[in-house]
């Protein structure tokens, strides 16, 4: 073996980088952070966890958009479609579906755990609050998604659910109104939700996250109890 | 035996790599490996254009009911996943690709003036296939029609 080895392709490609964009310095300090002894528990993972479902359900939901039809008289058709005749349409579509109950499963587990462990106290009192919202966007996620299979199950699922908005005082009847984009739930409510829930919701999913991560690396993971 | 040292007596004992490094990396390369093919074969596959109703592959295809058809009238039909345009004249049924030899788009049938025509540059057929007018380099494929009681058939593809 020669004493003067070429160093290892890696820190070839690595040094050719950082010698352009001075990024090894930064770049390390933010990977090798060592997570604390106390947080090395399978209950700390619960976050990563839901954001880990949550990208499965960012690859699988852009695949089942692939062949999905928002409208009223071809949505059912289409996911007969994806779960007969594409190849592994019944797989993406059903690790969607029970992807989505198993985020807001995690979710709660993760809120729990923050919980119990009074990780919510100052100085994390906002990152709760940002958590909060990333759970009600789960929810909204799971609630628009629900009615897009366009099934009597979905229709009554929609009807009934969005019924409970009508029962706000004064401006109930309008919100209700602006949701379902009519008095019934109607293709255009269809279409609504389908728009919100591909466009509007992940949008406002990918906001909170940079903002939940962006304030855990700051503050650091709270102390043992 | 740290890493450093554990190379160090590799380099020693002229081995480029020691039984327990090459273990390592077969196993970790196979694990990532099945790891990334059992993703990564549902995903081309459910991309791959799936099967559709209709039955691929050549021989004779029921079109649609001669009824549908009176004479001077034509329609395009999927035939084998094909387009074929099928038209009824007073001389009997013409069936051809539906696909325009100059660039690929649909022929429809003119019906005042009883030509088959190219809705993107202009081109003009005849019933026969031949170019009558336009930027059309070679005429239409012809395929065999017949018309067995209410039926339609299409022959190729």
């Amino acid at each position: 073996m020669a004493a003067h080895t070429r160093p290892k392709w890696g820190t070839r490609v690595g040094d050719w980088l950082d010698e352009r964009f001075d990024v090894r310095i930064p770049l390390e300090a933010f990977l090798k952070k060592p997570v604390p002894k106390h947080a090395i528990r399978w209950y700390f993972c619960l976050g990563g966890i839901t954001f880990a479902v949550f990208l499965i359900q960012g690859v699988t939901g852009i695949l089942l958009s692939l062949y999905y039809r928002p409208t009223p008289e071809q949505a059912y058709e289409s996911i007969l479609f994806i779960m007969n005749n594409v190849r592994f349409g019944w797989l993406i579509r059903s690790i969607h579906h029970w992807s989505a109950s198993l985020m807001i499963a995690t979710c709660i587990a993760h809120m729990l755990r923050v919980f119990i462990t009074g990780a919510y106290k100052k100085p994390r009192e906002l990152n709760w609050v940002a958590g909060v919202f990333l759970l009600l966007l789960t929810l909204a996620f799971g609630f628009t998604g629900y009615l897009l299979p366009w099934d009597q199950r979905a229709l009554w699922g929609s009807t009934v659910g969005s019924e409970i908005l009508g029962v706000i005082p004064l401006i109930g009847k309008a919100l209700l109104g602006l949701l379902r984009a009519g008095a019934d739930v109607t293709g255009l409510t269809l279409t609504r939700f389908y728009g919100l829930h591909m466009l509007v919701l992940p949008v406002l999913a990918f906001l909170f996250l940079a903002v939940h991560f962006v304030i855990i690396r700051r503050q650091g993971i709270s102390g043992p109890l | 035996m740290d890493e450093s040292t554990r190379r160090t007596e590799e380099e020693a004992l002229d081995r480029p790599i020691s039984r327990r490094r090459l273990f390592k990396y077969i196993l970790l390369g196979v694990s990532a490996a099945v790891t990334a093919g059992g993703v990564l074969t549902p995903i081309i596959a459910y991309l791959w254009p799936p099967k559709q109703a209709a039955a691929a592959g050549g021989g004779r295809v029921a079109v649609g009911a001669a009824a549908d058809l009176p004479v001077g009238k034509g329609q395009v039909y999927s035939v084998n996943n094909k387009p074929v345009i099928v038209i009824h004249t007073a001389d009997g049924y013409h069936a051809l690709s539906a696909v325009c030899t100059h660039l690929g788009c649909i022929v429809t049938w003119a019906e005042q003036r009883a030509v088959i025509a190219c809705p993107c540059h202009a081109a003009f057929f005849t019933t026969n296939g031949d170019v009558i007018s336009g930027p059309a380099p070679a005429p239409l494929q012809v395929y065999r029609v017949q018309v067995e009681g209410d039926q339609i058939y299409v022959e190729g593809g």
